[in-house]
């Protein structure tokens, strides 16, 4: 072989890579444009389906508030329906528009300094009217003098609220549920803060531990007719954990209620 | 005085539900749904207390607290509405000037008695 003939051969190969690459970047571009539009389109549908939510339930609690008259037992129960309904539907499309944007990368942690104490108190509130209905216990354990966590506060709000929430809905009547909050493992850089929702509920069978935490899943078509959420709840705490480097499973027996775990590194604020 | 209520809201069911709360609740109520119509209410028939949706079509709701700043009459109490409380929404709303940041749906009983203590604290009752 000639020095030329070598030459020619490595420019048309330099050539024909610089090609490819150029077409593979268009991809990535183009994938990236699509990614952020179906992202933009949730976000536009979800805005839209929101916003006559809003009027419904407005209107719904104008009339059991009495505003405009006082209301039969009879007649507030349809409207306390009416309200309910649409607030379910209301936390569904925001489960679905959360999803949408971890599915698209698009989440990012916005850190503060906090109690955990605080997040606990506040998700417990939220839920009181629903344990006070099932007639559960609910018991918080916090192990004194922990450190504030320098974390997304409305994030780990939510993942307490969704592991909360499942921990409720999958609890018979008369049950126990609870949060624990302690000093987990050490790491390099310190340790992690360990939480723990536990239940008394139905339970998971092992070879299900990891399918809950799919997008979508339905272990037990019949437990989940009494769960009204999206499928979603799981793998959004999922992300959550993980986006702030923790870990998030679950240890559980079929019948003998679960107990759903999550870590978040300890770290101080800057 | 009849405390005047402006409402800045581009979905007309929402306007309905709101007007109706706030009209039941012993308030007078303007409603606007873009930001030129506001700024003219602002105007020509300043309220008291003005309650911003943050997402007016394409418009960004808290713009108009431009025209607020800018217009000479007594500057109303602005709340801003929004589907997200996050920390993100928050922040910016207060930085703006807002006084408060309310999560739509909003409780009406709950509306009816901030209302009467903004209006307190502001001295239009």
């Amino acid at each position: 072989m000639t020095r030329a003939y070598v030459d020619d051969v490595s420019a048309e190969r330099l050539a024909s890579l610089q090609e490819q690459n150029l077409e593979l970047s268009r991809l990535a571009a183009e994938l990236r444009n699509e990614a952020a539009l179906r992202t933009q389109f949730l976000s536009n549908i979800s805005h839209d389906l929101r916003t006559p939510l809003t009027a419904i339930i407005t209107h719904g609690e104008i009339l059991r508030d009495g505003i405009l008259g006082e209301l039969t037992a009879r007649q507030k129960d349809s409207v306390g329906g009416i309200i309910g309904g649409g607030r379910q539907l209301l936390d569904m499309i925001g489960e679905i528009l959360t999803y949408a944007r971890g599915a698209a990368h698009q989440l990012t942690l916005t850190r503060t300094s906090f109690s955990i104490v605080s997040a606990v108190e506040q998700v417990c509130a939220l839920s009181e009217s629903l344990i006070a209905k099932k007639q559960l216990s609910l018991a918080v354990t916090i192990e004194p003098e922990l450190p504030p966590l320098y974390a997304d506060r409305d994030k780990i709000a939510h993942i307490l609220g969704n592991l909360l929430g499942n921990a409720i809905d999958f609890t018979l009547p008369g049950g126990r549920v609870w949060i624990n909050c302690s000093r987990g493992a050490s790491t390099e850089r310190g340790y992690v803060m360990l939480v723990e929702v536990g239940d008394t509920g139905i339970g998971i069978a092992p070879e299900h531990h990891e399918l809950v935490f799919r997008e979508f899943a339905q272990v037990d078509a019949s437990a989940s007719r009494q769960h009204h959420g999206t499928g979603l709840g799981l793998a959004i705490a999922r992300r959550f954990v993980e986006l702030h480097d923790g870990r998030l499973w679950v240890e559980s027996t079929l019948g003998q209620g679960s107990r759903f775990f999550f870590t978040i590194p300890v770290r101080s604020a800057p | 005085m009849v405390p005047h209520i402006l409402l800045v809201e581009d979905n007309a069911l929402v306007i309905g539900a709101l007007r109706l709360l706030l009209e039941e609740t012993g308030h007078r109520v303007s409603d606007a749904s873009t930001l030129t119509d506001a700024t003219r209410v602002l105007r020509e028939d300043p309220p008291d207390v003005v309650l911003l949706d943050l997402t007016l079509g394409g418009e960004d709701g808290l713009t108009l607290m431009t025209s607020i700043d800018a217009n000479g009459a007594a500057r109303p109490i602005v709340v801003a509405l929004t589907g997200h409380d996050d920390a993100a929404t928050l922040e910016r709303c207060t930085a703006v000037g807002c006084r408060a940041v309310l999560v739509k749906p909003i409780a009406p009983m709950k509306l009816k008695s901030q209302i009467a203590e903004w209006l307190g604290e502001r001295g239009a009752t």
